[in-house]
């Protein structure tokens, strides 16, 4: 019998969806972001120089080995603490991990706009009550949201 | 060469059994503990197989199929006990999740012992085998997908299903001679 033709590969918004299914206490946000795909994966892939213009809490990323889409990266944070990452990097999807956090992008073309989703999970999670736990998802999607704003500023200006 | 922990080249696999292509249990084992990295390998190794079962069983909703059967498999995934047998889990998870797709997007065809005599005006036009196999009643379809396609035996195919061994082979009977008839036409 023949096979069917070679399947098409999971869209990236999709796959996020299935990757945060697997991470309970995972939170995902989108946003339509007025501006080109390229421009946008643009920012998301310029780790060390755009990662601290969107994320408040990272002071520096420096990409510190790197074979083809696997990267590793050294990250900084604001208070001079320093964690080593785990990455996997190509044209709409990221992901990267320390013993502690997952952090994922995932993007998709919508003509000239970009739909872009966002990632966060603690792989350490901290027992709390549950009011505290939908206080804390509030809270990291609020962060998400003014991240996913701050990247698409950036993408537009540098698309001007 | 650096690679994350848990990103193995194909060399380094460990043997794993016959049904478990291209599946490292030790992968499955750290995506069950929450790595992402593990979980997005796993992904790519199962992802193709979940798409084709699903373009088989349910054609005229295969995208669907795929993503609520990957859905389901990866929220799972923490229950499941035994990482070697994960490609029959997902097999099961993946069979099922198809046929209800399957059921809701083609109901007349997914009716249960729809004849195919039905369908005999458009068999013209039929260009392969799965055009055919898209045109019998799920039931058929499904028991015949997996075990031509998949080569899985009369036991296997009652596991993935969740029906007695004795079911299927009934099935497979009319699937056959539906299929031959529809191929001959």
């Amino acid at each position: 019998m023949n096979d069917p033709m070679t399947p098409p590969g999971i869209d990236p918004i999709d796959r996020l969806a299935i990757l945060a299914a697997a991470l309970p206490g995972a939170v995902v946000r989108q946003r339509r972001i007025a501006a080109p795909f390229d421009a946008v994966w643009g920012v998301i892939a310029d780790m060390e120089h755009a990662t601290p213009r969107y994320e408040p809490g990272v002071a520096r990323v420096r990409v510190i080995e790197q074979h083809g889409e696997l990267l590793r990266l050294l990250v900084e944070d604001t208070a001079g603490r320093e964690e080593t990452m785990d990455a996997r990097l190509r044209p709409g999807w990221c992901i990267m991990q320390s013993p502690t956090t997952v952090i994922a992008f995932a993007a998709r073309r919508l003509g000239n706009e970009t739909l872009l989703a966002h990632l966060e999970h603690r792989r350490v999670p901290t027992p709390m009550p549950r009011r505290s736990e939908s206080h804390y998802r509030r809270a990291v999607s609020t962060k998400i949201d003014r991240e996913l704003l701050a990247i698409e500023m950036i993408a537009s200006q540098d698309t001007n | 060469m650096w690679c994350p922990p848990s990103w193995k080249v194909a060399g380094n696999l460990p043997k794993v059994p016959a049904n478990l292509p291209g599946v490292d249990p030790e992968n499955v084992t750290a995506a069950q503990q929450g790595d992402a990295l593990a979980l997005d390998r796993l992904l790519d190794e199962l992802g193709p197989y979940v798409r084709r079962l699903c373009a088989r069983i349910a054609p005229a909703a295969a995208d669907d199929a795929t993503q609520e059967a990957l859905l389901a498999i990866f929220r799972g995934l923490p229950s499941l006990r035994a990482p070697e047998a994960i490609m029959t889990w997902v097999r099961s998870v993946t069979v099922r999740t198809a046929i209800r797709l399957a059921r809701q997007h083609d109901p007349d065809v997914a009716a249960e012992g729809t004849p195919l005599d039905r369908y005999a005006s458009s068999l013209e036009g039929l260009v392969d085998i799965d055009d055919v196999l898209a045109r019998l009643p799920v039931s058929q379809r499904v028991v015949l997908v997996l075990r031509t396609r998949d080569g899985l035996t009369e036991q296997e195919i009652a596991t993935a299903l969740g029906i007695p061994a004795g079911t299927v082979k009934s099935r497979l009977h009319r699937a056959r001679a539906a299929f031959r008839e529809a191929w001959e036409s």
